[in-house]
């Protein structure tokens, strides 16, 4: 099927523009999960993979350094969160 | 085109879009450290080894990205 058009759009009736309303709120969070997933991936790899590569499985210290990785980075965020609104309110 | 055509053709579009930029983030980063990782000096052509290398650090990459994505998505759902 080609392209939508701006023309096509304007078919839409209100029950479908309200499901694809929600649908899309719904895609843009996972969007944004998975923009935090590839860099911390990123950030976390360069930490936790650092011997030479002889395999293509993660081995059991690795395995714990990402969840690790990924686990204090969300402390940190959530610290970060917490400073802000100490801040606020003093 | 009705409405309910219109809807279906939206959802997929996104669907769409959304699977080809994970798959494009992913494939940058991979290139990226396995590049780094696998050719330290870069010579006339690949060498086997660069090549398995690279093959092994790709799985590797995913492996990581598959297990940041569960303890990531677990947390959000425990802290909810």
């Amino acid at each position: 099927m080609d392209s939508l058009n701006d023309h096509d759009l304007e078919k839409l009736n209100e029950k479908d523009k309200v499901e694809l309303r929600q649908f899309l709120a719904n895609e843009s969070q996972k969007a944004r999960v998975q923009a935090t997933v590839h860099s911390l991936t990123d950030t976390c790899f360069k930490k936790c993979v650092t011997g030479t590569i002889r395999n293509g499985k993660l081995d059991k210290t690795e395995e714990s350094c990402m969840a690790n990785c990924t686990e204090r980075f969300f402390d940190i965020s959530s610290l970060t969160m917490k400073h802000l609104q100490n801040l606020r309110n003093t | 085109m009705d409405s309910e055509t219109v809807k279906t053709e939206v959802i997929r579009e996104v669907r769409e879009q959304y699977a080809m930029d994970n798959a494009r983030q992913l494939i940058e980063k991979i290139n990226k450290h396995c590049f780094e990782r696998c050719v330290p000096k870069p010579g006339a052509s690949l060498s086997g080894g660069e090549q398995t290398c690279f093959t092994q650090c790709m799985e590797k990459y995913m492996s990581a990205w598959n297990q940041v994505s569960t303890t990531y998505i677990n947390r959000l759902q425990r802290e909810r």
